[in-house]
């Protein structure tokens, strides 16, 4: 084909789509999160609903916010700045159509199940299995049309912009699908496959970089278009991009076990999870200074420009936030901060500073180029931009004054360090309360900010004229670029990829191999380091050729985006899953929970009590001082005490008490008394009132069809009838009404309550490991390796 | 850029390379990074090598051992505040030691005496004192020997009485327990 | 590159060279009027954070965060961990005030008040300047070859800035610790008190790497202080500008239709971020005003007006006239109001003594012979340095309960806490449902009181009739 002029319609239909629904549900996923707020403090703002209690409406706050704010936020941005930077049309305007709608059906489909109870028990993975399966394909859609548009580009090179958002499509498809493996016990409910720590591993691969790869990287390449784009001026540097944009898509997977810091997780794992967020501190500061120095040159016009407004500010909260949470990644850091406020207020400096400013400046940029009219008001962007800034700083300074309180007072001893300051966990809540309340407000005013961009919004497009950008492209001759992208050879054989590989291939070998193999693997490690420097400086212009050339190939920088996002996760979770059971109990292992118990978990599970409560008593002195039993020595959480737990319910937040141990501790009319009016047990508690328990009966029958699938997973139950399950339900129920009878409480046994006390009681419940090994499954080796040293047998 | 108020000034002229390659209009420089700031990055990979060489080669001990090993120095200290190897007759010592008794007197008008009643008598005084005598020689917990009463002050009943060990510490509890015994004799064996 | 001959540029960094080295910056003196009052300020605040932990007030030192006891002495406010939550007036209110300055005045924080300037220009530069010159002579220090004299004079330099840097962190220690506990520490061995000693040595290590080193990198690159100021300015803010009307086309004096500026390079040669202020709002500009005096020393000699560069506003430079009442202004200007009046009256609210009433781990409620009990704990803290004694009475709303525990009045050691039991007990004749008390508690003389709401609980009445021993 020979060279011509092409003019080409962008499809900025679909933009104007997104950019509008990313404007209603930000509203709705921020309001929802005031209202979650307020019952931190007015839990009768619940109305004593069962679908409006907090434990339901967080997972649709956090779903709302991540999967739809900046979900639709981030296909608005990627739809638009990709159409322009490869020169293309969008391949199909029916897969953007299926894409768009869609994604909003699924929206709508998890608004409707979460409040109703649905969920698989694990954050920001609450869907349930079949929504799942929708994601999952509405991805690939996204995916499909994205790499087809690559490859019908009319530009060569490929942006920075589009580096990260191919990293962004690979790795969410990546880690939604593992971590959304199960297997279903009816048409809404599933098991995770995994279970105990592996579990928690895998939640948190997941959980960790959905912040990663959902919250930062695409945005990451919306601002590498938007903002230099609205500053007028060239991107600072090409080569900072390239360094961070690798380093941190290679990093980042890695960080994932900085959430389980202190707890039973293996100790090798803690120490890869701490050392890799410290490593991500420069990589992520690379992309802020990128951002940040690119601005410079039109640092004058922030005085008068919304849009750059709201991207400065976003850069520095995106530096903040980064800056923060290798901070908080520091074991003894994080000892103070986890499961406190801290972490709460880390995370929306992120996502109302970085993720909720990048948004608006988007927005307000895109307006007068998709619909041809002017802003409608400079001056009211102005206000929502000093609403916006002000709403984030009294949040964030009521979250850190909360988190630090909270986690001094808990870690705080008297009589020489022998006994707890403050043994009593509400003390330490009815003194953050007042925090709470300034919380309430910050969000509160943050969301009246973000609700006069939909009024500005709304004025500038009516009566507007949609408008499709287009542009006029000269189309080179094919045969002239021949050759010109890299083969499968030269993709994999060249100075970066063979020493990359290298590397990192010894230093595993040095991380898991016996004593030979570690000597060589640490001496490789270095040698290829050294090598690959050495190598750099001589023939640095080979390396840059090389990297021109990848530029123009697209499916070889997705096969080696690719490889470098699986490498972390597949070292730290191939391990975890493949040792033997028996390494991983510890000294302790956990006694199976009755089918009532089961039952009982789910209960727990539906009302979303790990958003406030955690199971995890970690390795430090206060924690096992608070959570420990009397007369139990060292009673820390041991992995075998979680290994039958699908899915694991170690908690990410302790708004409540830690639950570890609970079992035994109070008499079941404790429990009955306080699951209906916590108040009237714990003056100043702020947990809801759950009379609804009371009403229900227990859902017995989908008894045998859970526990046929946890068989499945090798939880040892034995293969009983559903007669024999449904016996041994009543027997146990029965049991207990017949004890809360003689405390003055009349229940019928076949009530919820009386399963979710079943199962608060049997929380902490194990047995020596060895006992259990040895009856339970003869043959297998006795021998139980402490699972914290190296995963080497 | 080029509508630029300041472009009277001269545009970049210390040779920074532009990138040759303009995307929708949007250039690139190819400017180095400050030393200082590519520092950091290596330094946090020569930490994560020492971190990990430091955590796995040369073991002191993983987070379980080291929480075991606090946690029994915490026990130390208990055992040492409540001069350490607590039997009867060491009881029964403290309990005739003014400053023991002292001590323990406070301790139990602050503590105890809501429910024992100033006087120790409890129930035996007022009807309606919530606590029994502990004046008198019936136990309910125990046989009224010094380390059973203080096995019931540190781990509570379940009529109610709490448990004292964690609230008060090992110190305050055997001297509130030397108090009580100094109402009582020592039996003569 | 020779320093002397900067030209910045507005697409490059100045600090950072094309290898991406860092070009020390060794910025002239500057001399006239903000100089001279920048340098009197910035003394005064030194003045200031060296005086805090030393001047008593109400016994304790004016700032005195005694975490080890769980107590912060705030110009003779004691607050306990209970009244953490005011913290976040300190911090919001700082915002605030930021906010409000930044509005009218630029970035006259960064400037005039923030430690790192205050420091760095008022101590460590003197420093500089005393032992190795002016500008000229540093850098020509810099170029001459390390002979034993250089190796002496920077030698003996970092070695004093070592010596400050150890006498800041030290004193940042004592906010901590107080002077006589930090005195003590002093003259005890490290291994008395590892962690203060590691907490120093760091502290040090970080301050001297910072001034003696890092300095406006911190600023350029690190602070996001710096930046969300820059976009809370408006076009009447006071900033540091150029007037470009009256300079331009620069020229020698005596050119023919050339402007003020005679391009002589000063307000480039004494900027301590590297920038020409000729070039606009910067993002490294930190408000310094050195480059004022430097262009009015140059005017004066010149005989023209000074003010070529200026605290001005962007409309002001313009030819403009800067409105100082502006909606924005106003606006801030209420909302400190409001904030401060919440912050004062949170603070009247700080009572000389903390009240918690938990209750006891075990049963919500016993029952025993003769009636329902329900057990509490009681904490009282004593925020003051006198013996202090409560009165704690319940008030039940005319419900029929007997309370024991709190007979009598309690007293307290000064800066005492304690935790005490208070048992409730109804009769079971007289229970009827659960019901809602307050705990009361008042020093002696009745100057103020502390009330906390608790739940009496019980069994359903239908088990009242039963004997029983137990709940349980």
């Amino acid at each position: 084909m020979s060279a011509r002029t092409v003019t080409i319609n962008y499809n900025d239909k679909i933009v104007r789509q997104f950019l509008l629904a990313t404007v209603l549900w930000g509203a709705v996923g921020m309001l929802v999160g005031v209202i979650v707020a307020s019952q931190l403090n007015f839990w009768r703002v619940n109305f004593d609903l069962p679908w409006l209690t907090f434990g339901r409406l967080r997972p649709l706050h956090t779903n709302a916010v991540i999967f739809a704010f900046v979900g639709n936020m981030m296909f608005a941005g990627i739809y638009y700045s990709t159409q322009r930077l490869v020169k293309a049309r969008l391949a199909s305007d029916f897969l953007s159509s299926l894409h768009f709608w869609g994604w909003q059906l699924i929206i709508v489909a998890a608004a409707i199940t979460l409040p109703l109870g649905f969920s698989r028990g694990k954050e920001y993975a609450e869907l349930i299995w079949p929504i799942n399966i929708a994601v999952a394909f509405i991805w690939v859609v996204f995916a499909v049309n994205f790499f087809w548009t690559l490859a019908r580009r009319q530009e060569r090179h490929l942006y920075v912009a589009i580096w990260f958002y191919i990293g962004t499509i690979i790795t969410v498809a990546m880690l939604y699908i593992v971590n959304h493996l199960s297997i279903p016990t009816s048409i809404t409910h599933s098991y995770p496959i995994f279970g105990g720590v592996q579990d928690a591993l895998v939640q948190w691969w997941y959980g960790h970089n959905a912040v990663a790869f959902f919250l930062t990287t695409p945005i990451l390449g919306i601002m590498y278009y938007f903002l230099p784009k609205a500053a007028e001026r060239p991107v600072y540097s090409y080569r900072l991009s390239v360094i961070h944009f690798w380093s941190l898509v290679f990093v980042y997977i890695w960080a994932g076990p900085h959430h389980l810091l202190n707890t039973a997780l293996p100790g090798w794992l803690q120490a890869l999870g701490m050392t890799f967020s410290l490593m991500l501190w420069a990589p992520s500061w690379g992309g802020m200074l990128n951002g940040l120095l690119t601005l410079r040159g039109a640092w004058h016009k922030l005085r008068t420009d919304p849009v750059l407004k709201f991207f400065a500010a976003a850069v520095t909260f995106y530096g903040m936030a980064t800056f923060e949470g290798p901070l908080l990644s520091i074991k003894s850091v994080n000892a103070l901060a986890h499961y406190s406020d801290w972490i709460i207020g880390h995370v929306h400096a992120g996502a109302l500073g970085w993720n909720g400013f990048m948004a608006a400046g988007m927005i307000y940029w895109l307006l007068p180029r998709l619909w041809n009219k002017p802003l409608h008001s400079v001056g009211l962007a102005n206000l929502h931009f000093w609403l916006g800034l002000v709403g984030i700083l009294l949040y964030v300074a009521a979250m850190w004054t909360s988190g630090i309180t909270q986690g001094l007072m808990l870690n705080a001893t008297t009589e020489g360090g022998t006994i707890l300051a403050y043994p009593n966990f509400l003390e330490t809540l009815n003194t953050i309360r007042p925090m709470m309340l300034f919380r309430i407000v910050g969000g509160g005013l943050y969301l009246i900010g973000w609700l006069l961009l939909a009024y500005n919004v709304w004025r500038s497009i009516a009566g507007a004229k949609a408008v499709d950008g287009s542009v006029d492209v000269f189309v080179a001759d094919e045969a002239a670029h021949a050759g010109e992208r890299l083969g499968v050879g030269r993709t994999f054989i060249n100075p970066p990829v063979i020493f990359s590989t290298l590397g990192t291939v010894s230093a595993c070998a040095w991380m898991f191999g016996g004593d030979f193999l570690k000597i060589v693997g640490l001496f490789g490690t270095i040698l290829f380091v050294i090598l690959a420097w050495a190598h750099f400086g001589a023939r640095s212009g080979k390396w840059a050729e090389w990297y021109d050339r990848l530029l123009v190939s697209a499916a070889p920088f997705t096969v080696l985006t690719f490889i470098a996002v699986a490498a972390g996760g597949l070292i730290q979770i191939i391990p975890t899953v493949l040792v033997n059971r028996a390494q991983n109990v510890e000294d302790r292992i956990q006694v199976p929970y009755t089918p009532l118990e089961l039952a009982g978990r789910d209960i727990y599970i539906r009302e979303g009590c790990y958003n406030c409560h955690s199971q995890m008593v970690r390795t430090l002195v206060p924690d096992v001082l608070r959570y420990g039993r009397p007369g139990v020595a060292d009673d820390y959480s041991r992995l075998g005490d979680s290994i039958y737990d699908y899915p694991y319910q170690w908690g990410s937040r302790r708004t409540g008490p830690d639950l570890a141990h609970v079992g035994g501790k109070y008499p079941d009319s404790w429990h009955y008394q306080h699951m209906l009016d916590p108040r009237a047990i714990s003056p100043g508690s702020n947990m809801p009132n759950y009379p609804w328990l009371v009403d229900a009966a227990t859902d017995v029958g989908a008894l045998p069809a859970k526990l046929r699938v946890q068989r499945t997973l090798g939880v040892p139950y034995p293969d009983q009838s559903p007669a024999a399950v449904f016996a041994q339900v009543e027997e146990q129920s029965k049991a207990i009404a017949a004890g809360l009878k003689t405390a003055g409480i009349e229940v019928d046994h076949d009530r919820e309550i009386i399963a979710l006390i079943a199962y608060l009681q049997k929380l902490g419940k194990s047995e020596p490991a060895a006992a259990s090994l040895g009856r339970k499954s003869e043959g297998q080796t006795s021998k139980v390796a402490a699972a914290s040293a190296t995963p080497t047998p | 850029m080029k509508n630029d108020k300041n472009a009277h000034i001269p545009p970049d002229t210390d040779g920074t390379p532009i990138r040759e390659h303009v995307f929708d209009g949007i250039a690139e420089y190819d400017k180095r990074l400050p030393n200082w700031w590519l520092l950091t990055f290596y330094g946090a990979i020569v930490f994560a090598i020492v971190y990990w060489m430091a955590d796995q080669h040369f073991p002191h001990g993983n987070d379980q051992t080291r929480v075991a090993g606090e946690l029994q120095r915490i026990e130390a200290a208990k055992l040492e505040s409540a001069d350490a190897n607590l039997d009867d007759a060491t009881l029964w010592k403290m309990s005739r030691n003014p400053v023991f008794v002292d001590a323990g007197r406070e301790v139990y008008n602050t503590n105890c005496a809501a429910c024992h009643l100033v006087s120790l008598r409890g129930k035996s005084e007022m009807a309606t004192a919530i606590g029994p005598d502990l004046t008198d020689n019936e136990w309910l917990y125990g046989t009224g020997k010094p380390l059973d009463l203080l096995a019931t002050v540190n781990h509570g009943t379940a009529k109610g009485m709490p448990a004292w060990g964690p609230v008060l510490g090992a110190k305050k509890v055997s001297q509130s327990v030397a108090y009580v015994l100094n109402h009582h004799k020592e039996p003569a064996e | 590159m020779s320093a002397k001959s900067i030209r910045p540029n507005r697409d490059s960094v100045t600090t950072i060279r094309d290898d991406g080295s860092r070009l020390f910056l060794h910025p002239a003196d500057a001399h006239g009027r903000f100089t001279a009052l920048r340098r009197w300020s910035g003394w005064v605040l030194i003045a200031i954070y060296l005086a805090l932990p030393w001047i008593p007030v109400g016994g304790h030192p004016a700032v005195f965060l005694d975490i080890a006891h769980r107590r912060f002495h705030l110009f003779g406010l004691t607050l306990a961990f209970q009244d953490a939550w005011l913290l976040f007036f300190g911090i919001t209110g700082l915002g605030f005030s930021l906010f409000f300055i930044t509005a009218l005045l630029g970035r006259v924080w960064c400037g005039w008040a923030c430690p790192q300037t205050v420091f760095l220009e008022h101590v460590y530069r003197r420093i500089e300047r005393w032992l190795e010159g002016d500008a000229v002579a540093r850098r020509r220090l810099d170029a001459a070859p390390w002979d034993t004299t250089k190796v002496i004079r920077r030698g003996f330099k970092q070695v004093v800035f070592f010596g400050v840097s150890a006498v800041i962190a030290h004193l940042f220690l004592a906010y901590y610790v107080s002077i006589p506990e930090l005195w003590t520490m002093m003259h005890s061995a490290p291994g008395e008190h590892w962690s203060a000693f590691v907490f120093v040595f760091v502290f040090t290590a970080i301050l001297y790497f910072n001034f003696a080193w890092f300095r406006e990198q911190l600023c350029l690159i690190i602070c996001p202080y710096g930046r969300l100021q820059s976009v809370l300015i408006d076009d009447h803010s006071m900033v540091i500008g150029y007037d470009e009307k009256r300079g331009e086309p620069r020229g020698k004096a005596g050119t023919p239709d050339a402007g003020a500026c005679v391009d002589c390079n000063r307000c480039v040669q004494v900027c301590p971020t590297g920038i020409d202020i000729r070039q606009g709002l910067q993002i490294e500009c930190i408000g310094c005003a050195a480059c004022i005096d430097a262009c009015d020393t140059v005017m004066d000699k010149l005989g023209r007006d000074r003010g070529l560069v200026r605290y001005d506003s962007q409309t002001g430079l313009g030819g403009g006239k800067t409105r100082w009442l502006r909606p924005r202004t106003l606006v801030y200007a209420v909302l400190m109001l409001v904030g401060a009046t919440v912050a004062t009256w949170a603070a009247t609210t700080v009572r000389p003594a903390a009240l918690a009433v938990t209750r006891m781990v075990g049963a919500p409620y016993y029952l025993a012979d003769d009636g329902v009990r329900n057990q509490f704990m009681v904490r009282l803290v004593n925020k003051t340095d006198a013996p202090a004694r409560f009165v704690v009475t319940v008030e039940a709303g005319g419900q029929p309960l007997t309370q024991t525990g709190f007979n009598q009045v309690v007293e307290l050691a000064p800066l005492a806490e304690q935790v005490q039991p208070l048992i409730l007990q109804v009769a079971r004749a007289d229970y009827a449902g659960p019901f809602t008390f307050r705990v009361h508690v008042t020093d002696e003389a009745g100057t103020y009181a502390l009330d906390r709401e608790a739940e009496f609980t019980g069994p359903h009445r239908s088990l009242l009739g039963i004997k029983s021993e137990a709940s349980q």
